[in-house]
């Protein structure tokens, strides 16, 4: 069973995350707070994404497979439970709220399109994105 | 002779592959042309990592130059020279490939890339999938023939603005039409991202050669760039504002951070090192 990912770990893996994203992002960490919108906040763009998980990777030493965030999102849900037609359903609306606790409530828009939930990213969002291949890695090896 | 394959097409012949994992190939560097940028010896290594990441995908996608977080140049190139390049693949599938690569001369390494990312679009849209793929059997066996490429005329910056030996800005004219569009892309022409990398390195350098930090005409030459970001495509006529600001230099070495805008939306950024020719980082 998976176990939540805690405060702690978040906490831990942060200073790193927001040195990586500064630096992808070309802005001062002090702009990198950690429940700030990446794209609405932050000016981020899909290079931008790309250019974050592959910074990351190397500065943590992990792997992360893209789409990795959506996935771990949707948690045991199937894809058809978490989404329809483009749209993420009622239950893969709770369950994406559940994952991303850090992002405000007013921030969930129904309905919404799987290609936005992006809009939502924040730099807590990739820190439990680490914690998770972090887990993963070390189940693994 | 078509311009395809050959206006901007930098690997002559693929000699040693493992597929999806490295490969090395050639490049012999034409003698009659005037001269051969280092921008374009990493076009192409970039170009072949890109040959090994299509073909790894069959040709469904073809990277294109977006993030390359470190390129070290260490020698020149002179027409008539070979180029030897290597590339090793970190990761390749539908999505990006993720790379790094080096070039070399009788031996000796001229270039080095590390850590670069292409996210792969949709082949079709760019070339024909199956000129692509006949052309990487014909680079794997035996090669294609040499001297076709006929040379650049890289496009400079018109500098409008800025503080001598400090900072400059200026604006940057794609050409409306070229040679190499022909080849970068048939389908869809694009301003090669290593086109405009040299320019902007071109601008820096105009303003170091301002800069009292060096003595006066101390010769100097990038040797190291650094968070090349590629965040769209520059479409042949357009129009691009270019920026280079020099950081306070460290010892022998300055750090220019460089920009390119279109319409108020960045379209790339750098940072380049420069230093005197004879100094290596």
């Amino acid at each position: 069973m998976t176990t939540a990912i805690t405060q702690n770990e978040i906490d831990a893996v942060f200073p790193k995350v927001a040195e990586t994203m500064a630096d992808a992002l070309g802005c001062e960490i002090e702009d990198i707070k950690p429940n700030v919108s990446l794209i609405e906040g932050l000016d981020a763009e899909s290079i931008d994404f790309l250019d974050m998980v592959f910074r990351l990777e190397r500065a943590f030493k992990i792997k992360i497979p893209r789409g990795k965030i959506v996935e771990n999102a949707r948690g045991t849900l199937t894809e058809g439970e978490f989404e329809q037609k483009g749209l993420v359903t009622d239950v893969g609306m709770a369950q994406l709220k559940a994952y991303l606790s850090e992002v405000p409530a007013d921030r969930f828009k129904a309905p919404m399109k799987v290609a936005d939930i992006p809009r939502l990213f924040t730099p807590e969002t990739f820190c439990k994105l680490v914690v998770q291949a972090q887990r993963d890695a070390k189940a693994g090896g | 002779m078509s311009d395809h394959f050959a206006a901007f097409s930098f690997v002559d012949r693929i000699t040693a592959l493992e597929p999806a994992l490295r490969a090395q190939g050639t490049f012999a560097i034409p003698s009659r042309i005037d001269a051969f940028p280092p921008c374009l010896m990493a076009e192409a290594v970039g170009q072949l990592a890109a040959w090994v990441a299509m073909a790894h995908i069959g040709f469904r996608g073809r990277p294109v130059a977006a993030l390359a977080l470190e390129t070290r140049f260490l020698q020149g190139a002179r027409p008539g020279q070979r180029l030897d390049l290597a590339v090793e693949i970190e990761s390749c599938d539908d999505e990006a490939v993720a790379y790094g690569g080096s070039a070399a001369i009788d031996g000796a390494r001229v270039i080095e890339l590390k850590q670069c990312l292409g996210p792969m679009m949709p082949v079709a849209e760019f070339d024909d999938p199956d000129a692509l793929a006949a052309r990487f059997a014909l680079l794997c066996d035996g090669g294609a023939a040499l001297d076709r490429f006929r040379g650049i005329t890289p496009p400079r910056v018109l500098r409008e603005s800025g503080e001598p030996g400090q900072a400059a800005t200026g604006t940057l004219q794609v050409p409306v039409a070229a040679p190499f569009f022909n080849d970068h892309f048939p389908r869809r022409p694009v301003f090669p991202a290593t086109l405009l990398l040299d320019a902007q390195i071109d601008l820096a350098l105009q303003v170091a050669a301002e800069s009292p930090h060096w003595p006066a005409k101390t010769r100097l030459t990038p040797v190291r760039m650094t968070n090349v970001k590629v965040r769209s495509f520059t479409p042949p006529g357009q129009v691009l504002t270019v920026a280079a600001q020099m950081r306070p230099p460290k010892g022998e070495t300055a750090t220019f951070m460089l920009s390119a805008e279109s319409e108020g939306k960045t379209v790339a950024t750098a940072r380049v090192e420069i230093a005197p020719t004879d100094f290596q980082s």
